[in-house]
């Protein structure tokens, strides 16, 4: 959790360029089509800040759930939080991906993700907290806009929601409130491996679709992180 | 069997007597001790027949009977009862017990008589109702159940109370066992009244363990106290146990859940498991585990402290699961704080209040309040998901129209507990308006508006107080304040008067009601001119002549705003006299005089001022003025800014004074300002702004009359005088040898800046670089002052002046105010020329005198002079000797005084000897030479010179001992003294004085001696004889040794000063003799210089 100042600036800069950008997403923007590629590199961008901005709103977070969800080595069994997406998969499964259902899966996985999110907000009892959470999710909604935005410039159609699957998502109140702070719990954890996958994902596919003389700079653009 | 009956019954009859008296106890203890005899008897007289006769029942309608079968009966035998009641019935039966109905009171004589296989010998008892037992049927569990989350256990049962007698006491006793080991957890007992129905009772008990944790079994027993029955009571059976238990679901093992509870209390969690539970934490502390059952354990927490927000969790770590759950300690919500209703429309209540202490919940177990209203019914739930903080609380509650009563109780609940506050109130007295807005002025006349406002509301059945404050410019705030009678939302007007025409004011409002509770805020500021009136007064008018007398020139004042009542667009001036009046062109605004050809009649002049609604009243002045011939020129002097000008009343004086004044320097006609003073007063004091300090103002006072104004007095005065600003300019009319004749000049008014006091003239004897400043401040000895007080004086004679001296002259005027700046100027006195002649004539005849006596001295001693300075020479080509010495005196010296001796002539020898006397003398002298940094004492050839060592003026000049004063007159000084008066010896040489002293004990030349006895005189009057003349050189080795470190110059005569050394010549310091008696003088008088010099300053 601990960051350098140094970085913060960075980090700053960089989100005020994608923030910048966010306008100029190819997906929104298809007049001049300079294909998927920079959308992409702003794609991988957000996730990288996202994974800043998660760092800090989790450690609130953790901290307002209390001991011992906010000890390092607490690492409880994922119970009850089987709604939730999974990040993880096999290696050779993931290399075995394509575009298309690459995309599909972040897609589909950050907009239940935020689906929890938006509902964790509503429960928390503090005012800054509910703020953190708010501007977090504005956040998680910009990287699933440009998330759409790749899978548009590659003309992949975007995943429909199936109908009633939303308040699914929607935290219940029958759980206990232990129970809920380890759905709380897990939901951080497993956004943080999302945000880890997609950055790999984003990665590979930046890898497989743009020119290297251009993804040298963009990398370097990056580089802040 | 009788006796036996008797004793009975006898007993008895006795415990009957007593019954009233004795305890139910003690009752008891008598029966049964009654019993056990009576068993006893039986016993005794029936050996092995019948025994025990044990009656009990368990509703007071049966009896059952019992009794155990003699020895050796078996099964089937048949027994005949009979028992002695009312009907003497019997009874054949098989069994060895009866149920019989309950008889009655007292005695009754039971016979037991077997009929086969024993010899029919029939057994006797005496039986009665206190001999039998009540024993009810254990109670019966209706249902029991559980609230989980509350670990709480519900019991029913039915007291089955129809059994028994209404009114009868019964007392219930309930266990609680918990699993494993059965053990009692809790017992309780309580005691009810029996109706004579059948009752279904509850008891609720919470566990400290929560009830999933463990099985719990209840059960019940009773005792029955029935007041008809006498004989014995006990308690029932336990009634059947009844358990609770809980199916564990899959999800949640940890109890209890989210339980909320109060801060300091004691809760254990306990967690269900089928495997191995590591470890048990309430937030970061681990706590010991309580094994329960199987894996099941427990953590007990005392004194929990409160949770933070999301509440404190509790975790049971087992080896492959976490299973945890939430506790929220908290308080139970603090008694509503301040609570208060008011209103600001009569349409809505608001009602506030402080929440108080917090409760440490938050979210779901957030205090929620109710604000309920007890006449309408009516309530408002305020729910707040987060805990305000440092906030003030409030809920908004719709008032019923025709209520004004309201009866408020703020109920504040969360799940530890609820507490509530209530007030009362009568809303028309909680009125707070809002800001009225819309605020409006308009005229009505030049001292009358109207406010209109707007003031949302119902007021339309109270009354409305407002308040208006006006605010002019350059004045006070005024307050007034309007009752109004309320409308509906509506605008309210008001009439504001006693206003000023032509002013600039400056309102605003604010609002409360009659029953006063709070003002409004003020509304926003509205600036209004008010119309104009016209002018309420005259202007204030003088007049003055012109300097030719032909004019007259009219003067009047601006009219100050209050009395002007609008903007002056002209004046109009009219004179009138008894034939005619003639009026004048306007003249307009910014113009304040008019001057008009008249000739010297009498003549009315009035003025009048308009604006644009009218004319003032006209101000009227005679022009004529009465001449006075008794006129004096007066001074006076103000303090600061005002002078106070005083007068004796003059009763010819019918309309008014007036004092008009001028600063002196303008030219007439001078009028800067005038006053007009009742003509009953006799003083004012004048303050302008125009009044400066130092400046001369003229002040007339005049007197009115009937015909016109009469010049009473006229004073010249200062507000403050000042000190001059310049010097009175002087010269020198004339100049002698011993005075001085000074003529000065008047300093101009403007520059004397008070009144003259006089003048203040210094002299001193100075050149012209000699520092004035200083030496005037410091009242120096040598200034001499002169006060002239007579202002008139212009000249000044300063005589007894020493010819041909420079003086400095100085002169300053005085005011009260201080003393003006100096003029000074040198002056030089004519030369005195009997001192010149005498200083020339007096060295001129010493000359002479030595001449003469020296060549008398010579003529006399010439043979002398000749054998000493002219001896006869042999010639030495006649020496044989010196031949031969000219090639021995090469060699050595011993030789050549050891060949010399024959040839040398005595005369040769006597040169000798005198030139080593010097050489000895000017080895002593050295030492004192050494302090002269001059000196070299490597040059002992040099010490021919030494006693006239050259003075160096430079360094005279920068011996700072030396005083800057003295200029190069100085200098002349120091040659003079160094040349004559080497007496001039720093004190501080003392020390080496002494050694001098003792070179001068030794030889002296003869021609040092005049200089050296005069000054001993005044210094040392013991040595003067040593020193006098010549002295022979007597024990020459002692003064040979004497070194200036030697320890023998102490001893030597230290009060002698030193005279003569010749480092006196050359020290740096006292060259200048000091003025102070003390320094020595010459005695001699006459024939030195430096007496002449010295003594002239001083006359």
């Amino acid at each position: 959790m601990d960051l350098r100042a140094g970085d913060s600036w960075g980090m700053l800069a960089c989100l005020c360029t994608v923030l910048w950008h966010l306008p100029a997403v190819p997906a929104l923007n298809r007049t001049g089509d300079p294909g998927p590629g920079p959308s992409i590199q702003k794609t991988y961008d957000l996730t990288r800040y996202l994974e800043h901005q998660l760092r800090s709103l989790a450690g609130t977070y953790l901290n307002y759930l209390g001991p011992p969800f906010n000890e390092p080595d607490f690492n409880p069994p994922r119970l009850g939080a089987e709604s939730l997406p999974r990040a993880t998969v096999n290696l050779e499964v993931w290399r075995s991906l394509n575009d298309k259902l690459r995309l599909t899966q972040n897609y589909e996985a950050y907009s239940h993700l935020l689906c929890y999110l938006r509902g964790l907000n509503r429960q928390a009892a503090t005012a800054e907290l509910r703020r953190s959470l708010a501007h977090f999710c504005t956040s998680l909604q910009g990287l699933l806009g440009s998330i759409a935005g790749v899978m548009a410039a590659l003309g992949y159609p975007l995943p429909q929601p199936l109908p009633g699957t939303e308040p699914a998502w929607a935290p219940g109140p029958a759980h206990s409130d232990f129970l809920q702070k380890m759905d709380d719990f897990w939901l951080l954890k497993e956004l943080q491996t999302w945000l880890w996958r997609s950055a790999k994902d984003f990665n590979r596919l930046k890898k497989k679709i743009q020119p290297p003389a251009a993804a040298v700079t963009l990398r370097l653009e990056a580089h802040g992180f | 069997m009788m006796d036996v009956c008797l004793w009975w019954r006898q007993p008895s009859r006795m415990v009957d007597n007593r019954r009233t008296k004795m305890s139910p106890n003690f009752r008891w203890l008598l029966s049964v001790l009654t019993l056990l005899h009576l068993i006893m008897q039986i016993n005794s007289q029936k050996r092995g027949v019948l025994r025990d006769l044990k009656c009990t029942t368990n509703n007071l309608q049966v009896w059952d009977c019992a009794w155990k079968a003699p020895l050796g009966a078996s099964h089937g035998t048949v027994n005949e009862v009979c028992i002695e009641d009312r009907f003497h019935s019997c009874h054949r039966l098989e069994k060895t017990n009866i149920k019989i109905p309950a008889l009655s009171p007292g005695d009754h004589e039971v016979t037991i008589n077997y009929l086969h296989g024993f010899e029919s010998s029939p057994s006797k008892f005496i039986l009665n109702e206190k001999n039998v037992s009540l024993i009810p049927d254990p109670p019966e569990i209706l249902n029991l159940s559980a609230d989980f989350p509350t670990s709480t256990l519900h019991l029913k049962w039915n007291d089955k109370g129809s059994a028994f007698p209404p009114h009868s006491d019964a007392v219930w006793e309930i266990k609680v066992l918990r699993k494993p080991s059965m053990e009692l957890v809790k017992l309780m007992s309580f005691n009810t009244t029996l109706s004579g129905k059948d009752i279904v009772h509850h008891w609720n008990w919470t566990s400290d363990l929560p009830l999933e944790c463990a099985t719990h079994y209840v059960g019940i027993r009773r005792y029955i106290d029935c007041h008809h029955f006498s004989g014995r009571k006990e308690w029932s059976d336990w009634s059947l146990l009844k358990n609770i238990s809980w199916t564990p679901n899959s999800e949640t093992k940890a109890f209890p859940q989210d339980k909320v509870i109060l801060v300091g209390s004691n809760i254990t969690f306990c967690c269900v498991s089928q495997t191995k539970v590591l470890s048990g934490q309430i937030g970061k502390t681990f706590c010991p585990l309580i094994h329960l059952h199987g894996e099941s354990v427990a953590i007990h927490i005392q004194n929990i402290s409160v949770s933070e927000n999301s509440g404190t969790n509790v975790v049971f770590t087992t080896e492959d699961n976490v299973y945890g759950t939430v506790v929220f300690a908290g308080y139970p919500p603090d008694v509503p704080q301040k609570l208060n209703c008011e209103t600001h429309d009569l349409k809505e209540i608001i009602c506030s209040w402080n929440p108080g202490k917090p409760t440490g919940l938050v979210g779901p177990r957030n205090t929620n309040y109710t604000l309920f209203e007890s006449f309408s019914g009516k309530y408002v739930i305020f729910e707040r998901f987060e805990t305000l903080t440092n906030e003030s609380y409030q809920l908004l509650f719709q008032m019923l129209p025709n209520q004004e009563i309201h009866n408020f109780t703020l109920t504040g609940r969360n799940p530890l507990g609820q507490a509530e506050s209530t007030i009362l109130v009568n809303i028309t007295e909680r009125v707070s308006p809002r800001t009225p807005t819309s605020l409006k002025v308009k005229d009505i006349n030049s001292t009358v508006v109207t406010l209109s406002w707007h003031l949302p509301g119902n007021f339309a059945k109270i009354n409305l107080l407002c308040q208006i404050e006006i605010y002019k410019d350059n004045s006070k705030q005024e307050l007034r304040n309007v009752a109004i009678k309320g409308v509906e939302d509506s605008s309210y007007i008001v009439a504001v008067d006693k206003l000023n025409p032509y002013t600039i004011y400056t309102f605003r409002i604010r609002c409360s009601t009659e029953t006063f509770w709070k003002w409004s805020k003020w509304s926003n500021e509205k600036q209004h001119l008010t119309v104009e009136a016209i002018p309420s007064k005259a202007p204030d008018t003088w007049r003055e002549w012109s300097s030719d007398g032909k004019n007259l020139i009219i003067f009047w004042k601006p009219l100050p705003i209050s009395e002007a009542n609008g903007k002056i667009l002209s004046y109009n001036v009219s004179c009138s006299s008894h034939e005619e009046t003639q009026s004048l062109s306007e003249i307009l605004d910014p113009q304040h005089k008019a001057e008009i050809q008249l000739d010297k009649n009498d003549y009315i002049i009035s003025v009048v001022a308009k604006n644009s609604v009218g004319s003032s009243p006209p101000s009227k002045i005679a022009s004529m003025e009465i001449p006075n011939d008794d006129l004096k020129v007066e001074q006076a002097v103000g303090t600061g800014k005002r002078i106070l000008l005083t007068w004796h009343h003059d009763p010819n004086m019918t309309c008014d004074y007036v004092i008009k004044w001028c600063n002196s320097s303008r030219s007439e006609p001078c009028l800067m300002d005038w006053k007009k003073v009742p003509s009953n007063s006799t003083e004012t004091v004048i303050e302008s702004d125009q009044f400066q300090p130092g400046v001369r103002y003229n002040f007339f006072l005049y007197g009115c009359r009937n015909q016109g104004y009469q010049l009473l007095r006229s004073i010249i005065g200062y507000i403050e005088e000042l000190a001059p600003i310049v010097a009175p300019n002087f010269t020198v009319e004339d100049t002698s040898a011993d005075s001085i004749l000074v003529k000065w000049e008047d300093i101009p008014v403007e520059e004397l800046r008070g009144f003259l006091r006089g003048y203040l003239f210094y002299f001193q004897k100075g050149e012209r670089d000699m520092p004035k400043m200083r030496s005037l401040e410091s009242g120096h000895s040598d200034i001499k002052i002169k006060n002239i007080t007579d202002i008139s004086q212009k000249t000044l004679r300063i005589a007894d002046l020493q010819g041909k001296t420079s003086y400095h002259l100085v002169l300053r005027a005085y005011t009260d105010g201080g003393l003006g700046p100096e003029k000074s100027m040198f002056v030089v006195t004519k030369e005195n020329s009997v001192g010149l002649i005498i200083a020339i004539l007096i060295p001129v005849a010493v000359a002479v005198m030595v001449g003469v006596v020296t060549s008398v001295l010579c003529y006399r001693k010439r043979e002398w002079i000749k054998e000493t300075f002219y001896p006869d020479i042999p010639n030495p080509e006649n020496c044989k000797a010196l031949q031969f010495q000219k090639s021995i005196c090469e060699g050595s010296n011993a030789l050549k005084t050891l060949e010399m001796n024959p040839c040398t002539p005595n005369n040769v020898e006597v040169l000798e000897s005198r030139s080593i006397v010097p050489k000895i003398e000017d080895t002593e002298i050295i030492s004192p030479v050494a302090e002269c940094p001059e000196e070299s004492e490597a040059d002992p050839e040099n010490h021919v010179v030494v006693s006239y060592c050259p003075p160096i003026i430079e360094e005279e000049l920068a011996n700072p001992a030396a005083d800057e004063a003295g200029g190069t007159s100085q200098v002349v000084y120091i040659d003079i003294q160094s040349m004559y008066q080497p007496q001039a010896k720093p004190e501080e040489e003392a020390d080496i004085e002494p050694v001098v002293v003792a070179a001068v004990a030794g030889y002296k030349p003869q021609m040092r001696l005049p200089i050296n006895s005069a000054v001993e005189e005044t210094a040392a009057e013991d040595d003067t004889d040593k020193t006098a003349g010549y002295r022979p050189q007597v024990n020459v080795n002692t003064w040979n040794l004497v070194s200036p470190d030697s320890p023998r110059s102490t001893d030597s005569n230290s009060e002698v000063v030193s005279f003569g050394s010749p480092c006196s010549i050359n020290s740096r310091q006292f060259l200048i003799p000091p003025k102070d008696e003390d320094s020595p003088k010459s005695s001699g008088g006459g024939w030195s210089f430096t007496n002449f010099f010295q003594n002239k300053p001083n006359d």
